[in-house]
């Protein structure tokens, strides 16, 4: 008897993790193409609208931070994405390095506390916007190379295949889901990845809806789509 | 996933383990379910913090490069540090290097986790009862200047470690301000003996041993290929000794009474009673002699009376093995004869080495196989070599109450010294103690005054290998990082300080110890080969390759060993009541245990018995199935100095009258991951020493063993004993007698 009782507390237990589980479960659907992330909130509000955002015709001087952007090309600041498997954050120094010499927006509240990091030395503790689990490696000058540098694709669209229209944001949010599912979904359509004169390793990842490599006919160079063994992102 | 209100309730009843398994198993399922999909990924959860100011060269993500020298041991192995966002991550070998050529050991490759280790001591201490107080560095430099003032140099002692380059020429001449000659090195498993013995047979302490060169190896206990001198650099001539010279593979004997890793890639493995290695060695020319080889007549009369039945009986070396191992040393030559540290820890432990060494002058090898090796052209830069004759002066002095002040680097006394020399009550008479420590080990525990060094990966340094490889080289030791703890402090630094509060005009020059190193290497930059370079240039050049390679001057090898005075005792009596020779065995890892809290080290299958984090007693099946013993059992091991329990193992790879425990294990501090893991052998030796050197003979201590009646799972790698007929290892598939020595070649 004492044991059956014993038991029985456990699964009460048991009921309440899972309702716990159902409650998760009022959150819209996962994987969607727009997903968006959690609205996450910035030690400063940094605005990419007006930094990457369109210019506005009607005011050539743009100074109306309302109604237009300055088109600032996304690497100038995210200089690391065409150089490292990670984006990086710009360091301080180098949004000091022009809002030092931008005398009219200086006293403005954001402006302010980004001086006040500068001067204190400090780093600021942005929080992570685009997280994807430790077991997925990807690689982000490899796309930029290919959209940007092979095919020359306008940077803010390369960028937004994954990260939406960060131009139009303040702080950024996540507006794709990233998981792998999505993320296969664009691979399987028209993004053919040459392993010239190799064989690709392996042939696992097309089990996964990855194609498996083909060797063209004219020029027998090996075609495959996207990544084509599960290493590649998994490692 | 069992909510508080539910545990509440059981806590009156503690639910038995089955209860508790279903329940997890529920939740666990309960957590599988909640956790589909891709809501575990924690979106603007994590911080991403990015640089102030980042330098040119820092791209997150990708790494960067400095190449250094590795800290772990005196082999002196080049290494090439990755580091990534500021942290070094991984340590691989300089592939410029003649010593390890780009490889790396797994001693080397823990040295990160020395670097990391949370039990570093991070703030200069000051004993204040039982505890200590954190005080500043000022302050502790201030009470060194004032317990050294009024006190002669006579009364100052430093116990270092091994230490060599610009760290020993600045300890010099701090030790020198002081007015003091009392530099204590001292290293427990330092090859002193060996060196004792080369230097009068070859002239020179240290030759050039050409592993690759030989067509045979003999080797008296020398584990090369694990712990012995240079065991990275060992290893690759060993790869070429086994390709072969002339297509001739090379075939290695190993004459040892406890296996070690060397011995188990042995062709052939020869088990010999305890310290008759030297016995054997004067048998085997006495067959040479018989066989045609010609012996000089003071050599023929020493082995006179070493004919095979006698050497076979002292030794337990079959007359049919000694016989093949004759035909085989004089069908192939060059041959090498190395004499490694199982032999030389006996009171005869000098005349084994010397025995060993003719061996090679007559099979010839002196000049081929053993060759002068190259020395660094600046006499006070070459390394103060450790020995554990040093312990024993500084033990007697320290009873004697002789130092009212003693500074402490990189050794650890109290762990190493032998029990019978009751090391750690006599460092209580020395009136003040100070330890430069990484760690508080059980020296540093002892002392009144810790001060926290910075890891061999945050520190400045020059190191000259003791083993040359190839052409004389400077190894120079490079920060990899920033330091990871704010209050730490370099040896150099700290030593620069100290001497610059006796003779500070002579040291103005120099801020801090890069300084003074760079200073140092640029006044000999013509004597370097680089006197055509700027400074600015030879020095970037210095750190870019982490190695100065030199001619060297090559000293000449005497090769005159004789058989003058060479006076081997006869095969040691058994002892009744302390029937077992104890071989404190030194492995590959863990050495003297300096490392041991290094978890890589500890999680790391010992190779020939694949226990983990934990000591054990190498015993031989048979003598084992004579007393009743079975894996596991925990026995008491005395000796006449003291006791230690370990579990059994079984070991088919030691003579029945010996048991081994190997060295490292059993601290009684030294952090977390230390602390408390088996037992320490040190502590069960007895004061015994070779009678010509004055070091300590270690393997001459006499235990017996009982079981205590406790029995427990051994924790190894490998599976059940014995295991099944198809995983037996290879040996094991023919009796000894039945294999043909001639066939394997």
């Amino acid at each position: 008897m004492h044991r059956f009782l014993r038991l029985s507390f456990m699964l009460m237990g048991l009921l309440v993790a899972s309702g716990s589980y159902a409650a998760d479960t009022q959150k819209p659907t996962l994987t969607t193409e727009d997903d968006l992330g959690p609205q996450v909130t910035q030690p400063i509000e940094f605005p990419h609208y007006r930094h990457a955002g369109l210019k506005n015709p009607d005011d050539p001087t743009n100074s109306d931070p309302s109604k237009g952007g300055m088109e600032i090309d996304c690497q100038y600041c995210h200089t690391y994405a065409r150089r490292s498997a990670v984006a990086g954050i710009p360091p301080l120094q180098k949004c000091i390095g022009c809002h030092q010499n931008i005398e009219s927006v200086r006293n403005k509240p954001r402006i302010v506390e980004l001086f006040k990091y500068w001067d204190a030395k400090k780093a600021i503790p942005w929080k992570k916007v685009h997280d994807l689990p430790d077991f997925v490696r990807f690689n982000h000058e490899r796309h930029i190379k290919r959209f940007v540098e092979q095919q020359n694709r306008p940077t803010q669209e390369a960028c937004g295949y994954c990260h939406g229209d960060v131009k139009s944001m303040t702080v950024a949010r996540r507006s794709k889901s990233l998981a792998m599912g999505w993320c296969a979904s664009c691979h399987e359509k028209n993004h053919p990845v040459t392993a010239e004169g190799g064989t690709p390793i392996g042939n696992q990842a097309y089990w996964y809806k990855f194609q498996k490599p083909v060797v063209a006919s004219s020029d027998g160079v090996v075609k495959a789509q996207g990544p084509n063994d599960c290493w590649h992102c998994h490692k | 996933m069992i909510d508080s209100s539910s545990i509440k309730q059981l806590a009156g009843h503690p639910f038995d383990r089955r209860d508790f398994l279903k329940v997890l198993g529920w939740s666990g399922a309960a957590v599988a379910l909640s956790g589909c999909g891709n809501t575990s990924i924690e979106n603007g959860k994590e911080t991403v913090v990015s640089y102030v100011e980042a330098a040119d060269y820092v791209i997150p993500g990708v790494a960067v490069y400095y190449n250094s020298t590795c800290a772990q041991c005196d082999a002196g192995c080049n290494i090439n540090g990755r580091v990534r966002e500021g942290r070094v991550l991984k340590l691989e070998g300089n592939a410029a290097s003649a010593i390890n050529r780009g490889k790396m050991c797994g001693l080397g490759q823990a040295g990160v986790q020395h670097h990391y280790n949370p039990d570093r001591v991070r703030e200069p201490l000051l004993r204040k009862g039982d505890k200590g107080e954190t005080i500043s560095w000022d302050k502790a430099y201030a009470l060194i200047a004032e317990k050294l003032n009024g006190v002669s140099g006579e009364q100052v002692a430093f116990l270092s470690g091994a230490v060599s380059g610009h760290l020993k020429v600045l300890l010099g001449n701090y030790l020198e301000s002081l007015g003091s000659k009392n530099l204590y090195v001292y290293e427990a498993v330092a090859p002193a003996v060996q060196r004792a013995a080369n230097k009068k047979a070859y002239g020179t302490e240290m030759p050039r041993f050409n592993i690759n060169k030989a067509k045979v190896v003999l080797s008296f206990g020398a584990d090369f290929l694990g712990s012995w001198v240079s065991p990275v650099h060992f290893s690759q001539q060993y790869a070429q000794f086994r390709k072969g010279v002339d297509g001739q593979r090379g075939v290695l004997v190993q004459v040892e009474s406890k296996m070690t890793l060397t011995g188990a890639n042995a062709d052939r493995w020869l088990v010999v009673r305890p310290g008759t290695e030297g016995i054997l060695a004067l048998g085997i020319i006495n067959a040479l002699g018989a066989s045609g080889v010609t012996l000089s007549g003071d050599v023929a009369a020493a082995v006179q009376g070493y004919d095979k039945a006698r050497v076979s009986n002292d030794t337990g070396v079959s007359v049919e093995h000694l016989d093949k191992l004759v035909a085989l040393l004089k069908e192939r030559t060059p041959s090498l004869v190395l004499a490694g540290s199982a032999a030389e820890g006996y009171a005869h432990g000098s005349q084994n080495a010397a025995a060993i060494n003719l061996l090679n002058q007559v099979l010839g090898n002196v000049g081929k196989t053993i060759e002068a090796s190259a020395s660094v052209p600046f006499p006070q830069m070459i390394p103060a070599k450790g020995n554990t004759a040093a312990l024993k002066t500084l033990n007697d002095d320290l009873a004697a109450g002789k130092y009212k002040v003693l500074f402490t680097y990189a050794t650890n006394p109290v762990f190493t010294a032998p029990g019978s020399m009751k090391f750690k009550a006599n460092l209580a008479k020395a009136g003040f103690k100070v330890a430069f420590a990484h760690y508080l080990d059980e020296t540093a525990l002892e002392a009144d005054l810790v001060l926290p060094l910075d890891s061999a990966l945050e520190d400045w340094g020059t190191q000259v290998p003791e083993y040359m490889a190839e052409g004389a080289q400077i190894n120079i030791q490079q920060p990899l990082m920033e330091k990871l703890h704010a209050n730490t402090q370099g040896m150099g630094d700290i030593l620069l300080t100290l001497v610059k509060q006796r003779e500070a005009d002579k040291y103005k020059d120099f801020a801090d110890y890069y300084g003074y190193l760079r200073g140092s290497l640029l006044t000999i930059k013509g004597a370097l080969g680089s006197g055509g370079t700027d400074d600015d240039t030879f020095w970037d050049e210095t750190l870019t390759s982490g190695i100065i390679k030199l001619a060297g001057s090559a000293e000449q090898l005497s090769g005159n060993a004789s058989a003058a005075g060479l006076q081997l005792p006869a095969a040691a009596a058994a002892d009744a009541q302390y029937s077992f020779h104890l071989i404190p065995s030194v492995t590959a890892y863990l050495r003297d245990g300096r490392h041991t809290n290094q978890p890589w080290l500890q999680e790391s299958p010992d190779p020939l018995t694949t226990i983990v984090w934990d000591s054990w007693v190498e015993i031989h099946p048979k003598k084992a199935a004579e007393l009743g013993i079975v894996e596991g059992d925990v026995l008491e091991v005395s000796s006449r100095t003291g006791s230690i329990r370990a579990q059994a193992y079984l070991f088919p790879g030691i003579h029945p009258d010996a048991i081994s425990i190997p060295l490292g294990r059993g601290h009684e501090a030294l952090g977390r991951y230390a602390k408390g893991y088996g037992v320490n052998p040190f502590q069960i030796l007895d004061a015994v020493f070779d009678q010509e050197t004055g070091e300590l003979a270690l393997h001459e201590t006499r235990v017996k063993i009982s079981k205590v009646g406790q029995r427990i799972i051994v924790v190894k790698d490998e599976g059940a004993a014995g295991g099944k007929p198809e995983q037996r290892r290879i040996a094991l598939s023919k009796s000894t007698d039945q294999v043909k020595l001639s066939e394997e070649v």
